[in-house]
């Protein structure tokens, strides 16, 4: 019998094989790893696992229950599918840092402890960076920085938590926090990554500037794992339910304004993550199995989004609405995959987001949180004319000048294998739904649902048709919370180089003067003796009215030359201090001889 | 283009006349009563969301090169 090992192992430790590999064994050896992982998931029976003693506590690597299963399941489909995406990809770097990537993304969902869990998450943002920074433009590199500054703010918030929840509960385990400070401070981090308001601007900023293939699996696996930790750490908490409504809907209204695709994407990840969170935060059985259902249809249609947008900018070149359309009969596949995705982002029926988000909505409404029901259902109308206007402006809008065609078939034919999950899941739910946490009595398919969600679309859509001019994309972007946080970085930029930096010179400099004197001073201590008295003299000569004028011009002239001190070199002259300094050593010893004898 | 435009004025009228016949087996909200509710909130939520696009983009739209 084979031993399942924590698949994290087979993605981390499978990536350093990946520079020794050439040609077709190399691709071979991408979509293995993942097939493997797959088979270790299902070989991974429930309970704790691969536990390690380290100082005086355990280290968890494989905590294993449905919630766990669920979440690292998904992860390694489309693990195998982003990497049969990106199979075409001839650096070595970006595979390896998409299998660490992944393979943290995992270590962090099959964590035991918060330690690990730690470790992992970090590596996370480490490796996930390098997605972004792949890309090799000047964009891309500064998106890096913010990405991982905000990335290490939020790992801060989630070690100084974990350190003082250690300390004052004394247990390591992960499980369900309360509202204390150790709480608030590991909410705080894991909120960084699920982009909470107003901690999510990293995600709309860093996801668009990514490498075509790197944005796929940074759409799916951060703000997922957190979504998971949430889950598992403050399932029920009334303010994440709240955070979750606010976010679908100011994701969805930013979503609208923005011209490039892959940003207007990104902001569906904060609006589509708030459906989750909102799950969370109402912590009943239908809406945690809501929001984890939606986790899973969420990372196929979302990745697939990813995906055809990614094959539009890797045939045109081009990112922005205003610059793109006509692109329908260019490349079919993309066009009929990405409907598909609109189709199941927008909760349509007949498609997965309508079984998972239904779940949500009425788990608000069966918790009688009126406000939580209607923002969900608004950020379902604002989803459905948000894709309106990237379909049709991407696609369908004229646009003559444009020349495209289809891309690679291993991209196609990911696209296309994530686009029948997404319609497969949406057709027949009971494949999602038998490995949800909690046995599931939810009915997705009934006419008052169905007729509801069309009603929606429709008349939603009849707005987009006869206000389409106001639809329309823009050149420009829409300024969001980052402006507060790049203007905070200004504000300490100009800190350190004006206020800190200044200071650090006058200092130096005083310091400078001091050491000067010193070394002044030092050459000939008998000196400053020298100056007094012919300064004394001087004055008691001015002071007194002593001697002539000359006698007096004399005595000044006398004392600026000894005061100038810049007598040529004389061996004899500098022979004196040296033992003068020598005796008053000996002086010194020898009194000290005297105390220490006398004592 | 009329053909399509007549389609889709019949598909809203049927879907609207359905939403009569098809109400939850448990009404929670007051709202929930409203045959065709989802219609309604529909167009509101549509109109709504364009009226705070229109309203936040005028305060926070900038130039391309904003950020150099």
């Amino acid at each position: 019998m084979v031993e399942p090992i924590p698949p994290a192992f087979l993605f981390i430790l499978g990536a350093w094989l990946i520079p020794f590999l050439k040609g077709r064994m190399k691709q071979v050896y991408l979509l293995l790893v993942p097939s493997l992982a797959l088979i270790d998931l299902f070989l991974l029976k429930p309970g704790t696992h691969w536990v390690y003693p380290f100082l005086n506590y355990s280290l968890v690597f494989a905590q294993v229950d449905r919630l766990s299963l669920i979440v690292g399941l998904i992860f390694v489909i489309i693990g195998f599918l982003a990497l049969l995406y990106s199979l075409q990809v001839r650096e070595d770097g970006q595979h390896v840092a998409a299998f660490l990537y992944v393979g943290s993304s995992l270590g962090v969902v099959f964590a035991g402890d918060f330690f690990s869990l730690f470790i992992f998450w970090e590596i996370m943002a480490v490796t996930s960076v390098f997605l972004i920074w792949y890309q090799r433009e000047k964009g891309s590199l500064d998106a890096g920085f913010r990405y991982i500054l905000m990335h290490a703010f939020g790992g801060c918030c989630l070690l100084a938590g974990i350190v003082i929840h250690f300390s004052t509960r004394g247990t390591m385990a992960v499980g369900p926090l309360g509202n204390d400070l150790a709480s608030m401070l590991i909410l705080t981090g894991f909120g960084l990554n699920t982009a909470f308001l107003p901690l999510h601007t990293w995600l709309p900023d860093s996801y668009p500037e990514g490498t075509v293939t790197g944005s796929v699996f940074l759409s799916v696996y951060t703000t997922k794992t957190g979504l998971y930790v949430l889950a598992r750490c403050f399932a029920g908490a009334d303010g994440v339910a709240f955070m979750g409504g606010a976010m679908a809907v100011y994701g969805v209204i930013f979503a609208l304004l923005q011209n490039d695709v892959r940003r207007l994407l990104s902001y569906h990840i904060v609006s589509q993550v708030g459906y989750m969170v909102a799950g969370v935060g109402l912590g009943t059985d239908l809406a945690i199995n809501g929001s984890i259902g939606h986790v899973f249809n969420h990372i196929l249609y979302k990745a697939l989004l990813f995906m055809c947008m990614g094959a539009v900018i890797f045939r045109t070149g081009r990112r922005k609405l205003t610059e793109l359309g006509g692109l329908a009969r260019k490349m079919p596949v993309t066009t009929l995959t990405c409907v598909i995705a609109a189709l199941s982002i927008s909760g349509a029926p007949g498609f997965n987001g309508f079984v998972s988000k239904g779940m949500v909505i009425s788990a608000a409404a069966e918790k009688h949180d009126a406000l939580l029901e209607l923002l969900l259902v608004l950020a379902s109308v604002g989803t459905f004319l948000s894709f309106i206007k990237l379909c049709y402006f991407t696609f369908f809008a004229k646009n003559k000048a444009l020349e495209a065609r289809e891309v690679p078939w291993p991209m196609q034919l990911a696209m296309a294998a994530t686009a029948f999950l997404c319609v497969f899941i949406g057709v027949y739910p009971q494949s999602l739904y038998q490995f949800l946490p909690f046995p599931v009595v939810y009915q997705a398919y009934t006419p008052f649902h169905v007729v509801g969600v069309i009603q929606l679309f429709l008349l939603a859509g009849l707005v987009f048709v006869l206000a389409q001019r106001h639809f329309a994309p823009h050149r420009g972007i829409a300024l969001d919370f980052d402006y507060f946080y790049r203007l905070g970085g200004r504000f300490f930029l100009w800190f350190c180089s004006a206020v800190l930096n200044a200071a650090r010179l006058g200092l130096q400099e005083r310091f400078a003067r001091v050491v000067r004197a010193t070394v002044h001073f030092s050459r000939d201590p008998l000196w400053l003796a020298e100056a007094a008295t012919r300064f004394m003299e001087l004055k008691i000569h001015e002071g007194f009215s002593l001697g002539s004028k000359h006698e007096i011009d004399e005595l000044r002239s006398e004392f600026k030359e000894v005061r100038k001190m810049g007598r040529a070199y004389d061996e004899n002259f500098y022979r004196r201090p040296i033992g003068i300094g020598v005796f008053l050593a000996l002086g010194f010893f020898f009194i000290l001889v005297l105390i220490y004898l006398k004592a | 283009m009329k053909v399509l435009k007549t389609l889709y004025g019949l598909v809203i009228g049927l879907s609207i006349l359905l939403g009569f016949f098809f109400g939850p087996d448990h009404a929670v909200f007051a709202w929930h009563k409203i045959p065709s509710w989802d219609a309604i909130f529909g167009v509101l939520g549509a109109l709504g969301l364009l009226a705070a696009v229109k309203g936040v983009g005028a305060i926070i739209f900038r130039g391309e090169d904003f950020y150099g």
